[in-house]
C-alpha cells in the first residue's frame, strides 16, 4: 500500500481544511484550532517523508515542533483570555484594537 | 492487503473525517473534542510510519496536555453559548472555501507531477534503525546534531511559562 502517497495526500488535505477553518470560523478558539491542525499536518509530512528516507531528521524536527506549539498554545490561549476578560465579546470580527 | 494496510485506511479516514467535523460543527467543545479525535488518528498513523516516539507524544504532549489546555480555555471564556455566530456570511464562506480547494489542488498537483517521490532514493543512514531501535536513533539525532535547537525550545517554553504568569497575574485596567 503506497503509505507515503496517502500520508502526503492527507497532510494536504488537513492543511486546506485548516486554512479553511482559519477563513471561515469566527470564534478564536476554534481559529486557533485549526492553526494547531496545519502544525499537524506539517508534522504528518515530516514523519512520512522521514520513513521514507529511512532517517530519524524528519523525526527530531517534528520533537521541535511540538514543543513549539506547545509553547504557542499557552501564549496564544492567555492573550484570548486576557483580551475576553476585558472585550466580553467572542467575535474577531468586532476586535479592531491591535489594528496599526 | 494487510493488518497495517487495513489500518491506516481507517486511520487516515477518521483523521480527514475528524478534521472536517472540527470546521462544520459549531459548538466549541464538540469542535476541541473532535480534534483530540484527530490527534489520536495521526498518533496511529505515526506508530505505523515507523515513529512510535512521536505517536506516544503526540498523545502525552497534544492530546493530553495541550487540549486540556485549550477545554479549560472554553470553560473559562462560556464559548458554548455563541454558536448561533460561529460560522460567517455565506459569501465569505464561499470565498473561503475556494481559496481552500485551490491551495489543495496546488499541493496534490505538485505531488502527482513529482510522482509523489519515486524519484526520490531513500537517501538515509542505514545504520539508523527505524524499528524497535526508534527512541534511541531519535535521541542521538536529538542531543548530538540538534543539541542547540533542543536547549534553545527549552528556554522558548520557559520563556512562554513566565509571558503566561506575567500576562494572567497583571491587574486589569479600567
Amino acid at each position: 500500500m503506497p503509505t507515503l502517497e496517502i500520508s502526503l495526500a492527507l497532510a494536504g488535505a488537513v492543511f486546506c481544511i485548516g486554512a479553511s477553518g482559519v477563513l471561515l470560523r469566527r470564534d478564536p478558539l476554534v481559529m486557533f484550532i485549526c492553526i494547531e491542525m496545519m502544525f499537524n499536518a506539517a508534522n504528518l509530512a515530516f514523519v512520512a517523508l522521514s520513513d521514507r528516507f529511512k532517517s530519524v531528521q524528519g523525526q527530531t524536527l517534528v520533537f521541535l515542533v511540538i514543543a513549539v506549539a506547545a509553547a504557542e498554545v499557552a501564549v496564544g490561549l492567555s492573550i484570548i483570555i486576557a483580551i475576553f476578560r476585558t472585550e466580553k465579546d467572542v467575535n474577531v470580527d468586532h476586535l479592531s484594537e491591535l489594528k496599526g | 492487503m494487510g493488518l497495517n494496510d487495513i489500518l491506516f485506511a481507517v486511520l487516515a479516514f477518521s483523521a480527514l473525517a475528524s478534521a472536517l467535523a472540527v470546521v462544520m460543527t459549531r459548538n466549541t467543545v464538540h469542535a476541541a473534542l473532535h480534534f483530540v479525535g484527530h490527534l489520536l488518528c495521526l498518533a496511529g498513523i505515526y506508530s505505523l510510519l515507523h515513529a512510535p516516539l512521536l505517536g506516544v507524544l503526540q498523545v502525552m504532549v497534544y492530546a493530553g496536555a495541550v487540549m486540556v489546555l485549550f477545554l479549560f480555555a472554553v470553560m473559562i471564556l462560556d464559548m458554548g453559548e455563541q454558536e448561533h455566530q460561529a460560522v460567517a456570511a455565506s459569501k465569505m464562506q464561499l470565498g473561503a472555501a475556494v481559496l481552500a480547494a485551490l491551495v489543495l489542488a496546488c499541493l496534490l498537483a505538485g505531488l502527482l507531477r513529482h510522482g509523489f517521490g519515486d524519484a526520490l532514493a531513500p537517501a538515509g543512514d542505514p545504520a539508523l534503525d527505524l524499528g524497535e531501535g526508534n527512541i534511541a536513533a531519535v535521541a542521538r539525532v536529538l542531543f548530538r546534531d540538534y543539541a542547540l535547537a533542543f536547549e534553545t525550545v527549552g528556554v522558548l517554553l520557559l520563556t512562554a511559562v513566565v509571558a503566561v504568569m506575567v500576562m494572567a497575574k497583571r491587574k486589569l485596567e479600567s
